[in-house]
């Protein structure tokens, strides 16, 4: 430690993890720092339909779209949609670049010691594709071990897969494949290099009818939680506004009226 | 009113159809693979039309990315090979550095770590990340430009009394940039496609925008054909644009 450029070094390293620190903890709460500047930003993965794509005009649409600018209105601010990678969004509100992340997201444990999440806004289902003349049948989740299994990378269902299916022995690990995006992964089940596709059930019914697949098994099982809005981590007058709010969509009818606009369940 | 990717439907899946299948068209267009040809490029026009505010995203990444590796590949290669021993390293570390980086590192290097201090945009994370990346790149073109210029001109401008660095800068330098053309020229296209990585951190140029169609109408096939055709586009444009510039200034040593 007693060399000048040790020591000029670590004094440098000392000086930048202050600034960092007080970069992170000079932050006062979010929700008075949106309501202030009267913008929510809020990320999203629009390659998602129903609940997130962009139609022909290049506007965000979906189920989630407009739950969360019904959330914004009643907040009285504007909400403002970030498009990004998936992947990239929950590395995204930890560096505060977005205020939430709506994209048909679960909670999770892991995500969960990330960010924070607020209360369930939307219970859902995870359904099982075959092809369309496929002869599968399938009685209850844990089936699918003996056929070759698609999911989406980074999802819930991949987890599930692996977790409950493939480290506890019940399936090969070969069997398992995991894709980018589900229409890929519609794609090769339907050209028969994989036997089922396991995703939630609401972009499981049009999926399934654009390429030639059919639904063989729709399950409650596999499901953790339902969808979040996730916020940045310690948020709590954010997560109790966010909660508020849902409870009062879902009360007052107008969840449920978002949800028949796009014919789901 | 949002408006949906009508062509798509299954309703204007029929009417085109049921449009096709009338006399007149039946004589011209008899066969039912024609019929899904004529509908197929529909698609593909529709998605290319959707596209299309993409590519000026693109460009303009591309440009900046391109203008940003030019300055630092130019600097950065005239340290390497004409620079005391501070200054060859800095440009080696960078150039060895970057290059064994993937440019999506650079990205996120620079969008969640640099742009925590500076308050950056996507579009100009994006693109100075691609300008790094490309710089790099660049940084090595110039060098061996540099070295295929013979050394005995630098012999000679020293030998009329030049100092080292106006010799580098106006005897070498304008000759090896012309030496660096095909190669710089074959960069080009690698940005260009490197251009599409930005879409992580969420700027919407072309294959982004192929994503939402694709996703949104489960048409793969006609959504990244058309960012295909797009792409194809800008590579032969910028080609023949780069093509012209080097018969102009070809140079024989």
């Amino acid at each position: 430690m007693h060399h000048p450029f040790i020591k000029q070094l670590a004094r440098m390293s000392f000086m930048a993890l202050l600034v960092i620190g007080l970069c992170t903890t000079a932050q006062a709460d979010l929700l008075q720092q949106i309501k202030d500047s009267g913008k929510m930003t809020v990320g999203t993965s629009a390659d998602y339909p129903p609940y997130e794509s962009v139609d022909a005009d290049g506007q965000f649409v979906g189920f989630d779209m407009d739950l969360i600018r019904e959330i914004g209105k009643r907040m009285g601010v504007q909400v403002i949609i970030k498009d990004m990678g998936f992947d990239t969004l929950i590395t995204a509100l930890q560096a505060k670049k977005i205020d939430a992340v709506i994209a048909a997201m679960q909670y999770s444990p892991e995500r969960d010691k990330k960010v924070d999440f607020s209360n369930v806004y939307r219970k859902i289902s995870d359904a099982f594709l075959v092809k369309a003349d496929s002869s599968i049948v399938l009685e209850k989740p844990a089936d699918i071990a003996a056929y070759k299994v698609a999911a989406q990378t980074g999802t819930i269902q991949e987890k599930w897969m692996l977790t409950n299916l493939v480290d506890a022995g019940k399936m090969k690990k070969n069997q398992a494949f995991s894709y980018e995006r589900v229409d890929n992964a519609a794609m090769d089940v339907a050209a028969g290099r994989v036997d089922v596709l396991f995703i939630q059930s609401d972009p499981a019914e049009k999926l399934a009818k654009k390429s030639g697949l059919k639904i063989a098994l729709i399950s409650k099982e596999t499901i953790v939680a339902g969808q979040c809005i996730a916020i940045p981590e310690g948020e709590k007058a954010l997560k109790a506004e966010l909660d508020k709010l849902i409870a009062e969509m879902q009360a007052d009818g107008s969840i449920q009226k978002i949800t028949d606009k796009y014919g789901l369940k | 009113m949002a408006r949906g990717w009508a062509i798509f439907s299954n309703q204007a899946d029929r009417t085109v159809i049921h449009h096709d299948a009338t006399p007149r068209r039946r004589s011209a267009w008899p066969a039912r693979r024609d019929k899904r040809a004529i509908l197929w490029w529909l698609l593909m026009l529709e998605a290319f039309r959707f596209i299309l505010p993409g590519l000026g995203i693109t460009v303009s990444v591309t440009l900046i990315a391109l203008g940003l590796g030019l300055a630092l590949g130019i600097v950065m290669g005239m340290c390497r090979a004409y620079g005391g021993m501070v200054l060859r390293s800095i440009a080696g570390v960078y150039s060895i550095l970057v290059r064994s980086l993937p440019v999506v590192v650079i990205i996120f290097i620079l969008f969640f770590v640099i742009a925590e201090m500076v308050d950056l945009s996507p579009f100009f994370s994006g693109a100075i990340a691609l300008g790094v990346a490309s710089g790099a790149y660049q940084c090595e073109i110039f060098r061996g430009a540099i070295h295929a210029v013979p050394n005995s001109q630098m012999v000679a401008a020293r030998a009329i009394g030049m100092s080292r660095f106006k010799a580098a800068t106006t005897i070498i330098l304008p000759q090896a940039v012309r030496l660096a053309l095909p190669a710089w020229a074959n960069e080009v296209t690698l940005v260009l496609k490197d251009s599409s990585l930005v879409y992580v951190i969420g700027v919407p140029e072309i294959m982004r925008r192929a994503q939402y169609v694709s996703a949104s109408t489960m048409e793969p096939f006609a959504a990244f054909g058309a960012a295909a055709l797009m792409y194809l586009l800008l590579t032969l444009l910028a080609g023949r644009l780069l093509e012209k510039i080097e018969a102009r200034m070809r140079l024989d040593i």
